[in-house]
């Protein structure tokens, strides 16, 4: 067969699975694409062309839905009954959505972690002592990170793309998974799947924006952002909190013991030469105690409680 | 590798390389049907190869099957003239160059995704919008216009494939076709 017909076989195989297809017909595809590599590498691309196509949605309307093409014979050839009962469904979700405002609040304490779900469907965890404010209906799906950081699994809507607010920054994204983190200063987004904008407050000064892929990590500070791409098992372990767990690859225990103080209320404080010692592993993030005997097996080093401090020196 | 991350390696390492398949194929005067057939023999010569072993060095090995299949082309010709495999663009292979110049900035991308979606004849353009821009279920994009979801599936399906010609570079173009109209008729005036 030439490869303009086994395009042509692929494309609309492709379109059917984009309005559904029974289980056999589900079948009747796995079937096709079994029968030859041809018609697979041509589903294939016909599939990535047809996904690239929908990053047009992310990047160029990101804070409104694209305008539907009106054809003024269209609507003619819609029967006159289905047209008013439409405009009755639509004018009146219209009107009672304009009258109210959605915020809610959710928040957790230190060394909580939970999960959330969103009223459009998207979940969203919060890390240890986070606040977000989010306004999210059927128009308009608009989160506000006010502290803490949150991984986000955005419900698909081409419509209306998500927006997070945290500090600064305005991330856009479109059904895709993602973490924002407050840190300090600092906004940091790290992206697991799918593709997000990150770019500075409408009207603001600021460096251009960025669109950030799977693996990368989005470090955005005042006057730039910055992009990293991360290995696969690095991003693990940065969301590794979302099971209550801190992982650390060879961590200074500097830079260990500040990811412990976020998930709890007495602090580990690294002095002398202990500030050397590099930790790897997984950890339970509520569980200082056992982290810091963990140590004095380990490493050796001395622990002095001192009030709400946890001292280690060696 | 099992078949899901095949397909998840092919499109993120794979149909990238098309534009630059797409234009060695076109330096080597193939005609647009040998393009698009020549492209398919090799992605799916690579997909099978990953299936055994997926290959270390993705850009030289594509394009070594590439090569490969355009002399197999050349030799099954029967009017195969020697002029034409000396004029076999052998020096002009791609050079593997970082993946991260592959992806393309996110504006570059924007423009190029935009003037694809333009090209596309206007009823066929705006079915696409609705459904893959705005979201649309094909059955609301059939009520809306008043036409059957069968007649929505054949305007997707032929979006699909313009979109996917012109993203791999595989447009019809009327230089490719000028140039290789005066290289048969240059051939001609030779003899």
């Amino acid at each position: 067969m030439r490869a303009e017909e086994i395009d042509e076989l692929a494309s609309i195989w492709l379109a059917r699975e984009q309005g559904g297809l029974t289980s056999e017909e589900q079948c009747a595809l796995e079937d096709w694409l079994a029968e030859s590599s041809r018609n697979m590498v041509a589903y294939l691309r016909l599939r990535a062309a047809w996904e690239r196509a929908g990053r047009l949605a992310v990047l160029r309307a990101p804070m409104r839905p694209a305008p539907r093409p009106k054809s003024p014979w269209a609507i003619l050839r819609i029967p006159a009954f289905a047209a008013i009962v439409l405009a009755l469904f639509y004018g009146g979700n219209a009107y009672l959505e304009s009258g109210r405002r959605h915020d809610v609040i959710y928040s957790t304490q230190i060394g909580q972690t939970r999960a959330y779900q969103l009223p459009d469907g998207t979940r969203m965890d919060l890390n240890t002592n986070a606040r977000v404010r989010a306004d999210v209906t059927r128009t308009e799906r608009v989160v506000t990170l006010e502290s803490g950081e949150a991984f986000f699994d955005v419900t698909h809507d081409a419509r209306h793309p998500f927006i997070v607010h945290a500090g600064n920054r305005r991330i856009t994204d479109l059904g895709t998974k993602f973490s924002v983190f407050l840190d300090g200063d600092n906004v940091r987004v790290l992206v697991l799947e799918g593709l997000v904008r990150v770019e500075t407050q409408p009207g603001a000064v600021g460096p251009a924006p960025v669109t950030a892929e799977a693996g990368h990590l989005v470090i955005a500070q005042d006057s730039k952002s910055l992009v990293f791409t991360k290995p696969d098992s690095e991003v693990a372990r940065e969301l590794s909190w979302r099971n209550g767990m801190l992982t650390f690859d060879q961590s200074p225990l500097t830079e260990v013991a500040r990811e412990f103080n976020r998930y709890n209320a007495r602090h580990i404080v690294v002095e002398g030469n202990a500030r050397k010692i590099r930790i790897g592993g997984t950890f339970k993030a509520d569980n200082v105690d056992a982290f810091v005997l963990l140590l004095r097996q380990g490493f050796g080093v001395s622990v002095k409680n001192q009030g709400d401090k946890i001292v280690v020196s060696r | 590798m099992g078949a899901r991350s095949i397909n998840e390696w092919f499109m993120r390492e794979v149909l990238p390389l098309e534009p630059m398949l797409t234009g060695f194929l076109q330096r080597n005067r193939c005609s647009a049907a040998e393009v698009a057939d020549l492209s398919q023999e090799t992605f799916a010569r690579v997909y099978e190869a990953a299936q055994r072993e997926q290959p270390v060095l993705v850009k030289a090995f594509l394009f070594q099957i590439a090569r490969n299949l355009i002399i197999d082309h050349l030799r099954r010709q029967s009017v195969v003239s020697l002029e034409t495999m000396a004029d076999f663009d052998w020096i002009n292979l791609p050079d593997d160059k970082p993946s991260s110049e592959r992806h393309a900035a996110a504006r570059q991308e924007l423009r190029l995704l935009q003037s694809a979606l333009d090209e596309l004849p206007p009823r066929c353009r705006q079915i696409v919008m609705m459904q893959r821009v705005e979201g649309l279920s094909q059955k609301e994009i059939a009520q809306q216009l008043g036409i059957s979801v069968e007649t929505v599936q054949t305007q997707v399906a032929k979006g699909m494939r313009l979109l996917a010609q012109a993203l791999g570079g595989r447009r019809a173009s009327v230089t490719t076709e000028a140039r290789r109209h005066n290289f048969l008729k240059r051939r001609r005036d030779a003899r």
